[in-house]
């Protein structure tokens, strides 16, 4: 889970298939049916005579074969590229460093800061600490302005996911209490390598 | 606790990001984008090209239903448009992870489907005394298959065991909601007893 836009992804997909499907089906049929064929022969050599007429009609000096059309292609191809890279770029992210955060002013000591390493250690030593659970992970991410915990369990295998929910959410909570601000928190219970090698060492049924 | 935050954290975690595909879909792009890009400056430079010159691939491109020989065009064309209707279909699929969703707390809970398979799986094991072997248990986005293979001699309701599922699955309060299937497969040594 990361703030990656899925949209972007998704139409980028949906553009490519399109124009896939429609030059591999154009190709496909222009071979297959004569008529077909004369429509791809009479479109392409009109196509082609434009880009040559157009190329002739907008040289850049007498003196040279390079004309406006040329640039304006190679800058359409840059664009490609540049808009490949910029959301290559801009894939992921959405962490923040900062679940509570009290400047409280009124302290004897001064303000009272609360970072993420404070959430992240509290609730991953308490979650190890427990037989059932294998490994824990806490991160923090911010979706839509909000902080959200991020507590990513693996059980022990034959484990109820009802039971390490309850766990989990009871230490979230404490620390709810604790801190006195309630985090929108996120719990997932995964299945992982280490459950599966680890299910031969579970208590004695 | 807001809520809308939530939901959306939950969605993101239970469908996929698309995002490997649209990368190695963007990189193929900006590849070909820059070959052709190449091929065109090496041709303004009146250098050799480095496959084939932009002019004669188009003419290769207009000349298309009369050379090569046709089957291999038509299959290429196919494959491609085959790769398109992929990409498409990926692009609008729901790209659904085999997760759920539990109600049980109130945090957001979600949890991998291969968990609640063999949560369900121990419960009904103690409940009908069985091995571990002998009970497969697959959980789909709305079903969940549980297969018992009892041991020679001992007899299995189906009935008991499907209520035994169905009580696990409903203590998860998942969503989707997940219905249990059960099915008892006799070994085939057992005489055809049932």
């Amino acid at each position: 889970m990361n703030a990656t836009n899925r949209a972007v992804n998704r139409i980028i997909l949906l553009v490519t298939g399109l124009i896939l499907l429609a030059s591999g089906a154009a190709a496909a049929t222009a071979m297959l049916s004569p008529v077909a064929g004369e429509v791809w022969r009479t479109s392409m050599t009109t196509t082609r005579d434009w880009m040559v007429h157009a190329d002739q009609a907008t040289r850049i000096s007498e003196a040279t074969t390079a004309s406006w059309f040329t640039v304006a292609l190679l800058a359409l191809l840059l664009l490609v590229v540049v808009l490949a890279i910029v959301v290559i770029a801009r894939l992921g992210g959405g962490r923040s460093s900062r679940v509570i955060r009290e400047e409280a002013c009124e302290g004897v000591q001064g303000a009272v800061t609360i970072r993420h390493g404070f959430a992240v250690d509290a609730i991953t030593r308490a979650l190890t600490g427990r037989e059932e659970i294998l490994s824990a992970r806490v991160d923090t991410r911010r979706v839509r302005g909000a902080d959200v915990l991020h507590v990513s369990v693996t059980p022990r295998q034959n484990t109820s996911p009802a039971d390490v929910a309850g766990t989990v959410t009871m230490l979230v909570d404490n620390l709810a209490t604790l801190t006195g601000r309630e985090t929108p928190t996120l719990v997932s219970i995964r299945s992982g390598i280490r459950s599966r090698l680890a299910a031969d060492q579970s208590r004695v049924n | 606790m807001s809520t809308s935050v939530l939901k959306r954290v939950v969605r993101r975690e239970t469908h996929s990001p698309r995002t490997v595909l649209a990368v190695v879909v963007l990189v193929l792009a900006a590849l070909a984008a820059m070959y052709t890009g190449i091929e065109v400056v090496l041709h303004l430079l009146g250098l050799g090209p480095l496959l084939v010159a932009p002019g004669a691939a188009l003419a290769w491109l207009t000349m298309l239903p009369d050379e090569v020989p046709q089957a291999a065009v038509v299959a290429g064309g196919a494959v491609v448009a085959v790769i398109g209707v992929a990409l498409v279909w990926l692009a609008v699929g729901p790209g659904r992870r085999p997760k759920h969703e539990l109600a049980v707390s109130s945090h957001a809970v979600v949890v991998d489907n291969g968990v609640i398979a063999l949560a369900v799986a121990e419960r009904v094991r103690r409940e009908l005394d069985l091995s571990k072997a002998s009970v497969v248990i697959g959980i789909g986005h709305r079903s969940a298959d549980v297969t018992v293979r009892p041991e020679p001699g001992q007899t299995i309701d189906k009935g008991r065991l499907r209520e035994i599922a169905e009580a696990e699955l409903a203590s998860y309060d998942l969503s989707p909601r997940v219905r249990a299937h059960a099915r008892v497969v006799r070994a085939a040594d057992t005489g055809g007893l049932s």
